[in-house]
């Protein structure tokens, strides 16, 4: 049914209109990507399916001429990973396999020299756990 | 010995036991940003996203790179999908591009290095790693230990709430931080951003079902859910 469903709305893969302009000059192109939501459809014993198509729009303006191109470039199916009867059993098998702790602090290891998870941006790295360990010329 | 750049929009360290590190590691990642950066109007990826270039123009270094992104949509259920991002591979490159400089380390002879690239990791040899605590910033929720690792974390106190489920469009709830273990560091990268992606619910039961990656996945209740053979220390 999914399968269907996904080869049914690729088949509208792209849209062309009006047909290129060979006009000479500066041309500019407008590209945006925009996401087109679908009405819920049964799908047999698994529920409901909705399909997210994401298009990409591009725009080409030579002189006063526009060239509209529209590509699907992604087809997304928002039924992952716990909406169907199958998806849900299988996270009920894999979860037990979990090892199950509680969020704590651990004490600060002194063999530490690399801090992971760490914040990406400059300002947070010269407050960092990790700037602190390098400052400390440990490595 | 280790340097400390910024490089990409990031603090990048590499780290060497023994010896300098090379010029070539640094040269390497100025050459990833000057052709995949987002912030640079001449990039190669800044051209393609304005539809000035074409995706079969491209170098074979941005067509490798885009592939691979293909691939780890389809991967992780359209969990990681660079399209939802106008086309932005930034998600994959930071850890790949550390992949591709750990290659030029090992083919310039070096048998124990870290990099860590904005809390992106890859090591080589035996190093402790402490992981941050999602909460606390200056604390260790845990650490991990282990050979030759890559280990990428995916947490919504990165980039404030930068990560959004590509399917709704909205912030993932229920889980603080995921992070992933394995080979290599652009997989486990994109690993762990789709999980975080998925939230609380999703992401435990996806990342049991991971082959050669491990993963703990911290839930915003407090509980830490972990794979097996995840390298804790």
């Amino acid at each position: 049914m999914r399968k269907r469903l996904i080869a049914a709305v690729a088949g509208l893969a792209t849209i062309v209109l009006p047909a290129a302009n060979a006009v000479a000059g500066t041309a500019k192109t407008i590209v945006t990507t925009k996401r087109v939501t679908g009405p819920q459809a049964v799908a047999g014993p698994f529920g409901y399916v909705e399909v997210i198509l994401v298009v990409k729009k591009t725009a080409r303006i030579v002189g006063t001429h526009t060239t509209v191109t529209r590509k699907i470039t992604n087809v997304l199916v928002p039924i992952f990973p716990n909406h169907t009867s199958r998806s849900i059993f299988i996270n009920q098998q894999a979860v037990p396999l979990l090892t199950n702790e509680v969020l704590t602090m651990t004490k600060f290891n002194p063999n530490i020299e690399l801090v992971g998870g760490a914040t990406a941006t400059s300002y947070a790295f010269a407050q960092s756990l990790q700037a602190a360990i390098l400052h400390a010329k440990k490595i | 010995m280790h340097r400390v750049e910024h490089v990409m929009g990031m603090p990048i360290v590499v780290a060497v036991r023994d010896g300098d590190v090379p010029d070539a590691v640094f040269d390497w990642f100025r050459h990833v940003d000057a052709t995949f950066s987002t912030f640079k109007a001449d990039s190669e990826i800044s051209r393609l996203r304005r539809g000035e270039l074409a995706r079969a123009d491209a170098s074979n270094e941005v067509q490798r790179v885009l592939a691979r992104c293909d691939e780890l949509r389809k991967e992780t259920a359209g969990f990681f999908d660079i399209d939802a991002v106008d086309g932005d591979p930034s998600g994959y490159v930071k850890g790949w591009s550390v992949d591709e400089a750990a290659a030029i380390l090992d083919r310039a002879g070096f048998e124990e290095y870290g990099i860590n690239a904005g809390g992106d990791i890859r090591t080589r040899g035996r190093w402790t790693i402490g992981i941050q605590h999602p909460l606390e910033p200056q604390e260790i929720a845990q650490v991990v230990e282990g050979d030759d690792l890559a280990v990428a974390t995916s947490g919504a106190y990165e980039r404030g709430d930068h990560v959004r489920d590509p399917h709704t469009d909205e912030a993932p709830s229920g889980v603080l931080s995921v992070t992933i273990t394995g080979p290599d560091l652009g997989t486990a990268d994109a690993y762990a951003t789709a999980a975080f992606a998925m939230g609380g619910r999703g992401a435990p039961g996806w990342t049991a079902r991971l082959r050669g990656y491990e993963a703990m996945t911290i839930l915003s209740d407090g509980r830490v859910l972990s794979t097996p053979h995840f390298p804790s220390a």
